[in-house]
């Protein structure tokens, strides 16, 4: 197997996160990860960027033309690395107005939208957008429950709100 | 034991597996992590190990290299541009060797991701006369810690290794030994004068030419341990590729992508290099190619008609490694008639996303004594050298006229002031720089009467890499204020307060205390402050107080995004501004003076929720 993610976004909203996530959930399966990060010198708010790669690879940069998904927590940001997709692959992006027609299966919900109407903390903003990305990316390499296995052995202290936001976001995904 | 871990955590497990006694090191991206899982697997699991950051590289590097010589096994870390600091001691250890096993590790970033330039450490280890292993991936550093310092001990020199940015920050899933089994060396110093006290001319001398014959005697250990091998899985044909570090990674994928088929060959140790037998091999290629960054370290030791690199335009010369500059070196040399698989069309957005540039965190202090500093010493009538940190990012607020290296503005500050008197020279370092190389420099000021201002930001923590302990927190704390009086000068001091108008009356006495006749020498000012992303501290400095803007004052000015730039402040639809509330970090910072028409005020909602 090989599939390749970007998650975007910038510092502070848990981009490396999600990135340990994937990593234990490839781990706890046995199949080889590979992943690097990048972000410039500011600290919060700053641009970050995750290349993460599952499947038989020997370098972890993701080159132009080759990601199979991109997890935008940002929209700028998603939009920032759209030159790192392949034909047909998936956008989910947290966004508050529409994108431009891409030739990508895309995917936007207006997160900041739902946190700022207290539907779940700002700080799970990343897991939700995992959960939405769980929901509706086809051919995502992992299952619901290997995630939910991955966040648990993260942090159990917060395992349960974390898999509270993660259900609730795919719940919301059937309606988009 | 399979374990997902990132190259400096994998690092950090070498060292403990591979019995490192000490460690001490400087932090610098991307070597910064190293020390302080270290730390954190020494704490866990109770180990007798030293492991603690140095005042600066020189420093540290000294500490770990006094004890190897002392029969312990041990370990400096640091970033490329930190080696520079470190060279000295370098040059003669590599003369002087050791007797227990040391480690240098110099991580290099290509790329220019957080380093002011793109220097080839593999080059310094050449310049310095000791071997250099370059590991592939966080499962080769792992391994590479290992077989380091088991060399060191072996061939008694330092042995360095060179992580690049994408083997610190690489995560994989990494083969590491299952138990933790750690057994220290016993430190004793043995006399040996000549050895350890060699003095110009002969006592060098001779230990250049054992300098020499140890190198020739690595050479060949690396043709028979590490090459030979290597070359005898290769079948010969019409392409020969040659790689250092993540050079074999690229080169593999690149091959797999496009379905060609080449020998690869990874140098672990690409200096010294055994020349004559690596040269032999090319007999079985058409061509060769080396893949390695940044610089041509191995080309360049290699030298050969059929040898295609850097050197000869095949390769790029500067920034990261791609793929596609291998895709394009191979079609250079005719190996590949193919498409360009990495070219994408571009895609026309109908608008261009608005940049994110470095800025510093909502809430940083640095902001606003930057702030007060331009209001009180207007910007044509002085000069602002400034150094390395995260105020360094007060350049988008214009704050800022030169940045060298760490240390640099104090020097410079003298600098200026003597070739440009008719200007006020206006110095910032952080507490941490000021630590490192500031010192030296204000004593030379001092000494040679330089008059300008210095104003040291004392945030308590080395922020920019990753909030280490500055010296004046750590097991005994050292006053900045005495050691400035120590050199005979006053040092005025300040608290930083969220209340912009504090800051500028402060800035204005600075001022007033400049200008005065009997002002003689550098005046120093040290700002105490904290970083917002310090949990220990932050608390007891940030007040909760948020902002909004009220929109029927706000007249889109632009003061606030040009001049005080906090991240969380940005034009809405309507052309007002807005804050971003999951940014604001309830600093209250621009409550006061930063808008001409007070726009800015208390989120009454927000601060009642926090407080
Ligand atoms: C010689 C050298 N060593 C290390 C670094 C990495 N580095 C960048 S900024 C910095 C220090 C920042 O600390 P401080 O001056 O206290 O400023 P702060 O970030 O806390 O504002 C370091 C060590 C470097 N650039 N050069
Ligand atoms: S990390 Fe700390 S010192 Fe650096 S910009 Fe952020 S608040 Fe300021």
């Amino acid at each position: 197997m090989r599939y390749q993610v970007v998650i975007a976004g910038f510092g502070g909203q848990g981009v490396v996160f999600l990135v340990k996530v994937l990593a234990l959930c490839a781990g706890n399966r046995d199949i080889p990860f590979l992943g690097t990060e990048n972000h410039g010198m500011s600290q919060r708010g700053g641009a970050v960027s995750c290349d993460i790669k599952v499947g038989d690879f020997s370098n972890p940069v993701i080159d132009n033309g080759q990601a199979d998904l991109i997890i935008g927590l940002d929209a700028n940001e998603a939009l920032r690395n759209l030159h790192l997709l392949k034909q047909g692959a998936s956008v989910i992006s947290n966004a508050k107005e529409a994108f431009p027609a891409l030739p990508f299966e895309v995917t936007l919900v207006d997160a900041n939208a739902k946190a700022l109407n207290n539907e779940f903390p700002i700080q799970g903003l990343n897991v939700f957008m995992l959960g939405i990305t769980l929901a509706k990316v086809e051919g995502f390499p992992f299952s619901v429950e290997e995630v939910k296995q991955a966040i648990t052995q993260m942090n159990a202290k917060v395992a349960q709100q974390n898999i509270e936001i993660l259900d609730m976001a795919m719940e919301y995904a059937k309606s988009l | 034991m399979k374990q997902t871990l990132m190259g400096n955590d994998a690092i950090a497990w070498g060292l403990v597996h591979a019995n490192v006694d000490m460690v001490s090191g400087y932090p610098g991206t991307p070597s910064s992590e190293i020390l302080g899982v270290v730390q954190k697997i020494k704490k866990q699991l109770e180990l007798p190990i030293y492991a603690e950051w140095g005042t600066n590289e020189k420093v540290g590097f000294e500490v770990a290299y006094a004890g190897a010589i002392a029969g312990k096994r041990t370990c400096a870390t640091m970033k490329q541009v930190g080696l520079n600091v470190a060279s000295d001691a370098l040059m003669s250890a590599s003369y002087i060797g050791n007797l227990g096993g040391m480690l240098l590790i110099a991580a290099d970033d290509p790329g220019f991701h957080s380093s002011q330039t793109e220097q080839d450490s593999r080059v310094f280890a050449k310049f310095a006369r000791i071997p250099v292993l370059d590991p592939a991936t966080p499962q080769d550093a792992y391994d590479m810690v290992k077989q380091g310092v088991a060399l060191s001990e072996k061939f008694q020199v330092p042995v360095m290794m060179r992580p690049v940015m994408r083997v610190c920050h690489a995560r994989e899933i990494i083969e590491m030994d299952a138990e933790t089994n750690f057994k220290p060396n016993e430190g004793k110093f043995v006399r040996e004068v000549s050895r350890w006290a060699g003095v110009p001319r002969d006592g060098r001398l001779r230990q250049g030419h054992e300098v020499l014959d140890r190198i020739e005697t690595i050479k060949q250990y690396n043709w028979e341990e590490l090459l030979a091998p290597e070359f005898a899985k290769c079948k010969g044909g019409k392409l020969l590729i040659l790689t250092s570090g993540t050079g074999y990674a690229f080169a593999k994928e690149t091959l797999d992508d496009l379905g060609l088929k080449a020998d690869i060959v990874k140098i672990k140790m690409p200096y010294p290099l055994p020349e004559a037998k690596i040269r032999e091999e090319f007999e079985k290629y058409e061509q060769v190619l080396v893949i390695e960054e940044p610089y041509p370290c191995v080309e360049e030791q290699l030298a050969h008609p059929k040898l295609h690199g850097k050197n000869t335009g095949t390769m790029h010369l500067i920034d990261e490694m791609k793929k596609e500059h291998i895709l394009k070196a191979f079609q250079s040399m005719g190996f590949y008639a193919g498409a360009n698989i990495y070219e994408v069309p571009k895609l026309d957005l109908g608008f261009e996303v608005p940049a994110r540039p470095p800025a510093l965190c909502p809430g940083c202090p640095h902001r606003d004594i930057y702030y007060a500093i331009m209001k009180v010493f207007k910007k044509r009538k002085s000069i602002y050298p400034s150094d390395i940190g995260c105020y360094t990012l007060a350049l988008s607020q214009g704050a800022i006229d030169s940045i060298l290296c760490m240390g640099a503005s104090v020097s410079m500050a003298s600098g200026f002031s003597l070739a440009d008197p008719d200007k006020t020279v206006v110095a910032t370092i952080g507490d941490g720089t000021f630590f490192h190389s500031g010192i030296p420099p204000l004593l030379n000021a001092v000494y040679q009467g330089h008059k300008f201002i210095l104003v040291i930001l004392d945030n308590s923590t080395i922020a920019m890499t990753g909030r280490q302990p500055t010296p004046e927190r750590f097991h005994q704390a050292i006053d900045i204020g005495k050691i400035v009086e120590g050199m005979g000068i006053t040092c005025m001091e300040h608290t930083y307060s969220y209340e912009m108008q504090d800051n500028i009356d402060f800035m204005k006495t600075v001022k007033t205390q400049f200008e005065s006749p009997e002002q003689k020498g550098p005046l120093v000012v040290r700002v105490k402050q904290f970083c917002i992303l310090d949990n220990e501290r932050k608390d007891d400095w940030v007040p909760g107080i948020f902002a909004e803007v009220d929109p029927e004052l706000c007249v889109a000015c632009d003061q606030c995004t040009t001049v005080y730039k906090c991240p969380p402040m940005a034009y809405n639809a309507e052309g007002k501004i807005e804050i971003d509330p999951f940014l604001c970090a309830g600093c209250g910072g621009c409550l006061d003076v930063i808008c001409p028409t007070d726009a800015f005020i208390v989120d009454e909602k927000k601060t009642e929720v926090k407080s």
